[in-house]
């Protein structure tokens, strides 16, 4: 039995196939120790043998924005110990005088130098005596590292002193991370900084994977534990454990899958993602008229540079938890902190602080009888008596939820605007995927303020990121620098039959079987920068037409008389991810009277209106119901203002037309 | 005042959108060049301007460029009578320019239905060489026709064809001709990126919208801007301060400002008349450069997400004397005027912005760019090659903030040549690259360091050195303390003799000489507490 398990600030989100059904299990998330939310959600849904778990986890996320990381060593050729810091010598914001000084994880007192030295042409000029080693293992041992990052000048041309110094490491005990093997790329300081944060986290990630495999294995006999990556693609856990710099955005990542998938069956292929969750919210843009979701070889996460490819996903502090209060100078302000799962919003009984999600309680907007299923009862007198205590110079709680509300959608308006308008497209040509436990509370709202005209709420919104990683395929990336001129091109099936023999082998391992795409990253010769072409196995010579078409379109020009160079020869293997192709589902018109619980009141724009709630399983495609209303569900619930529309489309998909212009 | 049928939303959007087409026109430009200088160091600039040749968008790149495109723009308008498919060249300081080695592109954007370009898009990218007497073309001049090549606003693409006549008149003339070649190319192309990202945009919203939302931008520039100018005091603030000599004798020259803020009618003007007249070596801006700093200046003062469009400069007026060392006249060299007179200028409108608001406004930075060209015959190959580059130095201290450490600062903000990049491009072994401790000034608030960079020659070489700073620290605010000078040393390979080097100098090193460069601390900010 496959099941994803998504873990994220307040919730555990559990999916997997019943009898070709999704279906989904909430439990409340463990941060202490997340494998413990992981455990109970698989004890709910009483798996039995052949367990195969696939997991997205936040490990990798928080201790980069917690920066409770390892305490890391940096190794690098003698000379420039100081490079991690200086980065490349350029500054972030260019007017602004009072930026504050960019991170570096490394201490100061943990950057070491080796005296060794490659050439550009890869040949080892110096390599280190023993006893250099020997001094070099000391001085890391006493200065305390957990955990070390090796990044020697071109070590991704020749390794072999880079080895030497790995295997001297290894005796100390603590994990080593080696940049010949995390990006062996050229560019000393995005390779370094990529390995830094792999060995930053290595610690952690190693211990919490491998021990959720133990216990999975414990309790559920034989199992197989994957992990999902940055790049949407799944890895076997012993892989995401080695290298922990591939998972930092993994629950996201699923999100984005997830959301990709339904979109598209849906019919809608220019799409803004808006994953609102607990504690933060995840927005990305995917135009799938130009092919799959953008990988992005450039990330920034918490301020450092990673090269490994990555989805492209922006996060705002701010989530459903996030806690509301007056600052000093008397604004109110939302986020970055978080009620978490515990204590919680006041709402749920515990929590003492204003949150998100106690403010859309007293607005009306959440359904005590059926949220999450009943499973968690909400306190309306306390939410009531403690939105009041707040509520700082407002008139009343009302006011201040009111409040809340609009200053968190304009955090989440902000975000999206980074994502679209920031990068040159025009938000009214997208569709808004909305999910996560708040996003489709906030959508339309959302929507309207950015004039984007639908928003799609998938099934199970509140465990799409699950559901993603329920139908991800399992991808790995395999290289091998060839630097190559043009008519290279014709010897290549040697190396990629090398590297489909070496994947199939690790596939195999795992007991899995792939299907290898091969491409060829090439470049005019002396350009910095590649475009990645598809490899013709039988007629190679396509790749170069290839090349001068796309460099034509995307850079404005091409000249096939020009050299080349061929400088990657890739191979990603793909092993195909759960079959799951829901059938559609004629539409029948109807009004959704069937699914009508209740009529209540729900605050939009400071005013109650009556609403009516529905419930969302007891909609059937074809159903059309008209704002204001609620339609409640079990992983989460879509608040339909007045002047919006929904439909349930042919796979159980709510499709809301937004209506209503923006307020001048 | 706000135009009735502008909707701000909809403005928000066109803003980031046009902004992103220079973003773009940017990205084409690094993936595609053969240069380091380009592709990794990203020593370029991409704007877009309406039909009047205002500018209203420019990316994120080099502040040096930001008064001097629009002259660029208006000097290939009055000279080229355009026509659709064309695209103009030009680096000549005295006709759009700034120094020799920055080449600028300009294409006019025809819409159907006009007679006239409905916009230009231009780029602009520092080449390593451009001929003259030193390789890469910073080297110490008396005239600018030791400096290089100079080129008119020409016709280098017409009708859509590359103009092989003008092509191959620059090419024989510079000393790397394949890698300008290939980077004249990559230009092109960007160029193109963003008459096609235009032309979308055209098709999208219509040339009307656009002309409503233009002038509402620049509108909306200017209103910033004199917000701000508003809250400033009333008065006059005068500052100086000196570039150590000219390379040529060892006399220092005096940039001074005198600025007037007007906060009653919002605006601001700036005079440089008393500063030194123009010398007879390369530190000579042109006028182009000090509006730049201007600029840069005014775009500080602003909040971060502020546009860069030609309303920012509507309530500024420059004064400058032509002949000066701020306003040069032909045939006055300038290579030295983009890169160390533009930061003394920022120096200078900083120290007296300091007087009139000193909470927010950081002591001197670095002060000079250090920059290091080297040319020669790579042994790998047997053909020439040119390198340049610049190497950051100490922020000044911030009030409540310490200054950054070996960060560009001001008017440029070039990345490193990544240590791997440069030695497999050029005959170069590099020997370390590190903090200079202790360089930064003291203070309540700490100036940030200097950088170390020295390199080994694998090839007998000409190098050529245009620094400062070297008499004149970069100076401390508030009692804080001055950065440490900057310095050069090269050590001989057969003799293991060091020797320091003066800041602008051009001299011959041989295989096995080391040369190394270390930068300037920043200013600190306060006095230190005892």
């Amino acid at each position: 039995m496959r099941v994803a398990i998504d873990t994220g600030g307040t919730f555990t989100d559990c999916v997997y196939l019943a009898d070709g059904q999704l279906q989904a299990v909430k439990v409340f998330s463990t941060p202490s120790d997340p494998s413990l939310a992981v455990m109970d959600g698989l004890e709910r849904i009483g798996v039995g043998a052949s367990l195969e778990l696939r997991h997205g986890t936040t490990v990798g996320t928080n201790t980069m924005l917690e920066r409770t990381g390892a305490r890391v060593a940096f190794v690098t050729t003698a000379g420039f110990e100081d490079t991690i810091a200086i980065g490349r010598q350029a500054r972030a914001s260019l007017y602004d005088w009072f930026a504050p000084a960019p991170v570096c994880l490394v201490p100061p007192e943990l950057r070491f130098g080796v005296p060794e030295r490659v050439g550009a042409e890869g040949n080892i000029l110096r390599s280190p005596t023993d006893d250099e080693l020997a001094e070099l293992v000391g001085r890391v041992r006493t200065g305390g590292a957990e955990s070390v990052a090796i990044s020697l000048l071109f070590s991704f041309a020749n390794p072999g002193n880079e080895r030497r110094v790995e295997a001297a490491l290894r005796g100390l005990g603590i994990p080593v991370s080696a940049s010949h093997r995390i990006l062996p790329e050229f560019r000393e300081y995005e390779r370094a900084s990529t390995t830094v944060v792999n060995a930053y986290l290595a610690p952690r990630m190693e211990s919490y994977l491998l021990q959720l495999e133990e216990r999975a294995v414990a309790q559920h006999g034989p199992a197989r534990v994957d992990v999902m990556q940055s790049s949407g693609g799944i890895i076997p856990v012993r892989f995401g454990a080695q290298e922990a710099v591939r998972t930092v955005v993994s629950g996201p990542a699923g999100g984005v899958i997830g959301a990709c998938r339904v979109a598209c069956r849906a019919g809608f292929d220019r799409i803004i993602g808006f994953d609102m969750g607990g504690t933060s919210t995840d927005v990305f843009l995917a135009d799938m008229t130009a092919g799959e979701a953008q990988l992005t070889r450039e990330s920034v996460v918490a301020g450092i540079p990673i090269g490994v490819p990555m989805l492209d996903i922006h996060t705002a502090g701010a989530g459903g938890g996030s806690m509301a209060r007056f600052d000093a100078g008397g604004m109110l302000r939302v986020g970055p902190e978080s009620a978490g799962a515990e204590p919680g919003p006041i709402c749920f009984g515990r929590g003492a602080l204003p949150t998100v999600t106690d403010a859309d309680f007293l607005l009306g907007r959440l359904d005590p009888e059926t949220f999450l299923g009943g499973g968690v009862q909400l306190h309306r007198e306390r939410t009531e008596q403690l939105m009041r205590e707040c509520k700082g110079p407002l008139a009343t709680a009302v006011d201040f939820a009111t409040g809340i509300v609009r200053v968190v959608e304009t955090q989440m308006e902000k975000a999206v605007r980074v994502i679209s308008v920031g990068r040159g497209y025009d938000p009214r040509d997208f569709t808004l995927v909305a999910f996560g436990g708040c996003g489709p509370l906030h959508a339309c709202s959302l929507a309207r303020s950015l004039r984007i005209p639908a928003v799609l709420v998938p099934a199970l919104p509140g465990a799409l990121s699950a559901v993603g990683i329920l139908l991800a395929d399992t991808v790995r990336d395999y290289s091998r620098t060839v630097m190559l001129p043009d008519e290279g091109i014709e010897n290549l099936s040697a190396i990629f039959a090398e590297l489909e023999d070496r994947a199939a082998e690790e596939f195999a391992a795992e007991g899995l079987v792939g299907t290898a795409c091969r491409s060829l990253d090439i470049r005019y010769r002396g350009q910095g920068y590649e475009l990645n072409v598809e490899y013709h196995a039988l007629s190679p010579l396509r790749s170069l037409e290839t090349f001068h078409a796309l460099h034509r379109r995307r850079y404005g020009f091409a000249q096939e008389s020009r050299p080349v160079e061929i400088v990657n020869a890739r191979l990603r293997m793909i092993a195909a991810g759960e079959g799951y192709a829901p059938g559609k589902r004629a539409l029948v018109r109807g009004d959704g009277r069937a699914a009508l619980a209740t009529t209540r009141e729900i605050c939009f724009d400071g005013n109650f209106r009556a609403s009516r709630i529905y419930r969302r399983d007891a909609l059937v495609s074809g159903d059309a119901i008209e704002g204001p209303a609620l339609i409640t569900e079990y992983t989460s619930a879509t608040l339909l203002p007045p002047d919006c529309s929904a439909g349930v489309d042919g796979f159980g998909n709510l499709v809301i037309a937004v209506g209503g212009g923006v307020s001048e | 005042m706000k135009r009735a049928n502008v909707d701000p939303v909809e403005l928000a959007i066109f803003q980031s959108a046009v902004h992103s087409i220079a973003e773009e026109m940017g990205a084409a430009l690094r993936r595609t060049a053969l240069s380091p200088n380009i592709k990794e160091r990203r020593d370029y600039s991409c704007a877009v301007f309406d039909s009047q040749g205002r500018v209203i968008a420019m990316g994120d790149h080099m502040p040096v460029h930001l008064g001097s495109m629009p002259m660029s723009v208006q000097a290939a308008v009055d000279a080229i009578g355009f026509a659709p498919g064309d695209i103009a060249i030009l680096n000549d300081p005295y006709a759009g320019g700034t120094h020799l080695p920055d080449i600028t592109m300009v294409l006019p954007v025809y819409v159907a239905g006009r007679e006239q370009p409905a916009f230009y898009v231009c780029n602009r990218a520092h080449h390593a060489d451009v001929g003259g007497a030193h390789a890469g073309s910073m080297g110490p001049a008396r005239e600018i026709f030791q400096e290089g090549i100079r080129i008119p606003p020409v016709r280098i693409v017409r009708g859509g064809e590359i103009d092989r006549d003008v092509l191959s008149l620059i090419l024989l003339n510079v000393r790397t001709p394949q890698e300008r070649e290939g980077d004249l190319d990559s230009q092109i192309g960007a160029c193109r990126v963003g008459e096609r990202r235009v032309h979308e945009l055209v098709g999208k919203y219509g040339l009307e919208r656009i002309e409503d939302w233009i002038g509402e931008l620049l509108d909306y520039s200017e209103r910033l801007v004199r917000a701000r100018l508003r809250e400033m005091p009333a008065g006059e603030f005068c500052a100086e301060d000196w570039l150590d000599d000219d390379g040529v004798t060892d006399e220092p020259r005096k940039i001074a400002v005198r600025l007037r803020f007007n906060p009653d009618a919002g605006e601001l003007r700036a005079d440089f008349s008393g500063s030194s007249a123009q010398v007879e070596g390369s530190v000579n801006a042109v006028r182009a450069i000090t509006l730049s700093a201007c600029f840069y200046a005014l775009r500080c003062l602003l909040a971060q997400d502020a546009p860069a469009t030609a309303g920012i400069l509507r309530p500024f007026t420059l004064t400058t004397v032509p002949g000066s060392i701020v306003d040069a006249r032909p045939p006055a060299p300038v290579a030295g005027g983009n890169v160390e007179t533009s930061q003394r200028i920022v120096d200078v409108l900083l120290r007296a912005l300091a007087q009139a608001v000193p909470e927010r406004v950081p002591a001197a930075s670095a002060g000079t760019m250090s920059n290091l060209t080297i040319g020669g015959i790579d042994p790998r190959t047997g053909e020439a090659f040119t390198y340049y580059e610049t190497t950051a130095g100490g922020m000044g201290a911030r009030p409540g903030l310490d200054g950054i450490s070996g960060v560009h600062t001001h008017m440029t903000n070039s990345l490193n040549t990544p240590i791997e990049a440069l030695e497999y491009a050029y005959p170069f072994r590099m020997i370390r690259y590190q903090y200079r401790d202790g360089s930064g000034g003291a203070g309540q608030f700490r100036g940030g360091s200097g950088l170390i960079r020295e390199l080994e020659l694998l090839a007998d070489a000409q190098v050529t050195l245009l620094a400062d700073r070297r008499k004149f620290r970069p100076y401390g605010l508030q009692d804080g303390e001055d950065g440490a000078a900057g310095r050069a040393v090269v050590t001989r390979r057969e003799t293991g003799n060091e020797s320091e080097l003066p800041g602008k100098t051009s001299l011959r090193l041989g295989k096995g000489d080391r040369l190394r460069i270390e930068t300037p601390g920043g200013g600190g900010w306060g006095r230190r507490s005892e």
